[in-house]
């Protein structure tokens, strides 16, 4: 697949109000995003996903830095480049909530300098796709929070751009909705074959529709790989061990020095310790503090994981891991 | 054909919402209309019986245009405040046209809509004060144009200083004042406003509908001045906005309010 948007060693900082201080928002971020693929771009708050979303939108002038969008410099040509982009960045507050649904997607297909008739098939279509045909001749402000955002999604897809961008399109949504949000994504994807760039807090979304993630963290891009590949390295990692007796005082501190992320849990008859080998050589650490007292092991299960914790491993262990 | 799709769009939304919100528009009238009536009681009542006439037509056609000063130069600065506190903002900036050209559309549109209800209420004043101006349309739409152009040029400065600054309302209640003296205080009393935006054309119209000129009447210097006048607060004004526009994109400044 040929890439459709390059970002090449991007840096953005702020100026601190009322100081002479800057923050470090985006610090040397590249990545490249492949025609047809979906991306999840995450990160912790203020890690600088919306940042960097912005400046792939052309709304933020990086201090350095290039973004290729189909082969051609966003800076040098902005609006050339926002043929190929659309995005929903603010979900429902994108809408003008004095408006209605159609006269919402004529109105934004109008400001890329299409006429009504140009689109009037497409409007039908993503009407009815998004479930919104019975809601068609409704002020926005009378819609609900879920088919508000379904709307800001179809208007971004009405204006046909190779790419788009949603930052958070869950934010806010009842289970029901933020399903059926999920729901026509995918459809989107497979569908009208759209790449698809999403910044989201919600993990589950991000596991069930991404091909790829890219974590940044405090400006840096520290993840750069498959939700395969992540989860697959995770899952061979992570082990529960069950003892047949507890750990000794001496053994519990060896543990907690040697693994500060084990958890360590006991009942009445045995323990277990939740553990992650990050190096497989650490195992035989852990074989050393249980021979100390001589304490037998039952059982060595790999643990099941989720993306959430995979996010959160990286994203609080500090982990770098970039695919080639 | 993609300007025009632009400008129908534009066209369409603004019509839409003083449809829709009739009632907004209809406050508006009454307001214009009521101000005009108390304007005139003074001239009638205080000033000078020799000089009411003649005072009541300036009056007429400096109160119109004060007002269509007013919306053309105010409306770009209060949509792009609207704009960023509803969040629409961005979309805007997303659009492949460029968003001084939605702009401009858009007060192209607003200028079309309210030029139309400036119309009926100059009919209405007119026949209130049974004061008729001479409205001829050949000589007044040139200099109309001309001195809207100018205007929005004012409006594309207002429209960057509210990018940057977004609280530009206590500056827009200024505004008003300033507008109110360039539309009344005539050129002949102070020359210099000649280099002022939309003074020349404001001059001009009030030649044409309170003396009577004519197309011919206006002399190539007089048309000289208003097209340079125009021209250059147009491209200054376009010019100032894209400057405004480069900073908050430097600055992240699109999105906060």
């Amino acid at each position: 697949m040929e890439p459709i948007i390059e970002v090449k060693n991007l840096h953005k900082s702020y100026k601190k109000r009322r100081s002479k201080e800057y923050i470090q928002a985006v610090n040397d971020v590249s990545f490249v995003v492949k025609k047809g693929e979906i991306l999840g771009l995450l990160g912790p708050n203020g890690a600088g996903k919306t940042t960097t979303i912005k400046m792939i939108c052309g709304l933020l002038i990086p201090d350095s830095g290039s973004i290729k969008i189909n082969g051609r410099d966003n800076r040098k040509h902005r609006l050339q480049s926002l043929e190929h982009i659309s995005a929903v960045l603010e979900g429902n507050r994108n809408l003008y909530w004095r408006l209605t649904v159609r006269e919402n997607l004529e109105y934004f297909a109008g400001n890329r300098g299409e006429s009504r008739k140009e689109i009037r098939s497409r409007v039908e279509r993503l009407l009815t796709d998004f479930n919104l045909k019975s809601k068609e001749n409704e002020l926005v402000n009378r819609l609900s929070r879920g088919m508000q955002q379904k709307l800001a999604i179809a208007v971004a897809m009405l204006a046909e751009s190779e790419v788009i961008l949603l930052d958070e399109p869950t934010l806010g949504l009842d289970i029901e909705t933020s399903y059926e949000v999920r729901e026509i994504l995918k459809d989107i994807v497979e569908d009208y074959g759209r790449t698809i760039i999403i910044s989201s807090h919600d993990m589950d979304v991000i596991q069930e529709i991404c091909d790829r993630t890219v974590i940044i963290n405090q400006g840096k891009v520290v993840t750069d790989d498959s939700i395969d590949n992540l989860l697959r390295l995770f899952e061979v990692r992570a082990y529960t061990v069950t003892l047949g007796e507890h750990l000794t005082r001496k053994q519990l501190e060896l543990l907690q020095e040697r693994f500060p992320q084990a958890t360590y849990t006991e009942d009445v008859i045995q323990s277990s310790i939740a553990i992650d080998f990050y190096q497989s050589e650490a195992i035989y650490d852990l074989f050393d503090i249980l021979k100390i007292e001589n304490t037998p092991v039952e059982t060595i299960d790999r643990d099941t994981i989720n993306f959430e914790q995979v996010f959160m491993k990286i994203v609080n262990g500090g982990e770098n891991k970039c695919a080639g | 054909m993609r300007w025009l799709n632009l400008f129908k769009a534009n066209l369409r939304k603004e019509y839409i919402e003083i449809k829709r919100y009739l009632p907004n528009t209809l406050a508006m009238i009454f307001t214009f209309y009521f101000i005009f009536i108390g304007l005139f009681a003074g001239i009638q009542f205080i000033g000078d019986p020799n000089s009411a006439d003649t005072n009541t037509q300036y009056l007429i056609v400096n109160y119109v245009f004060w007002f269509l000063g007013m919306m053309v130069i105010q409306s770009v600065g209060w949509q792009i405040t609207n704009e960023a506190m509803r969040g629409t903002l961005e979309q805007l900036y997303m659009s492949p046209m460029g968003v001084w050209r939605i702009l401009a559309t858009r007060l192209t549109s607003t200028v079309i809509l309210d030029l139309t209800l400036l119309i009926v209420l100059l009919f209405l004043t007119m026949l209130t004060t049974g004061q008729w101006l001479h409205i001829n349309v050949v000589t007044i739409a040139p200099i109309l144009i001309l001195t809207i152009m100018g205007m929005m040029g004012i409006g594309f400065m207002i429209a960057g200083l509210s990018i940057i600054w977004k609280q530009v309302s206590a500056f827009l209640q200024i505004l008003q004042f300033i507008i109110a003296a360039l539309t009344f205080i005539s050129i002949k009393q102070a020359p210099f406003l000649v280099y002022f935006p939309f003074v020349k054309g404001i001059d001009l119209v009030r030649q044409v509908m309170i003396n009577g000129a004519t197309l011919s009447d206006i002399t190539m210097m007089d048309y000289s001045i208003l097209i340079i006048n125009a021209v250059v607060y147009f491209v200054l004004g376009v010019f100032i906005y894209l400057g405004c526009e480069r900073l908050a994109m430097k600055k992240g400044l699109l999105a906060h309010y």
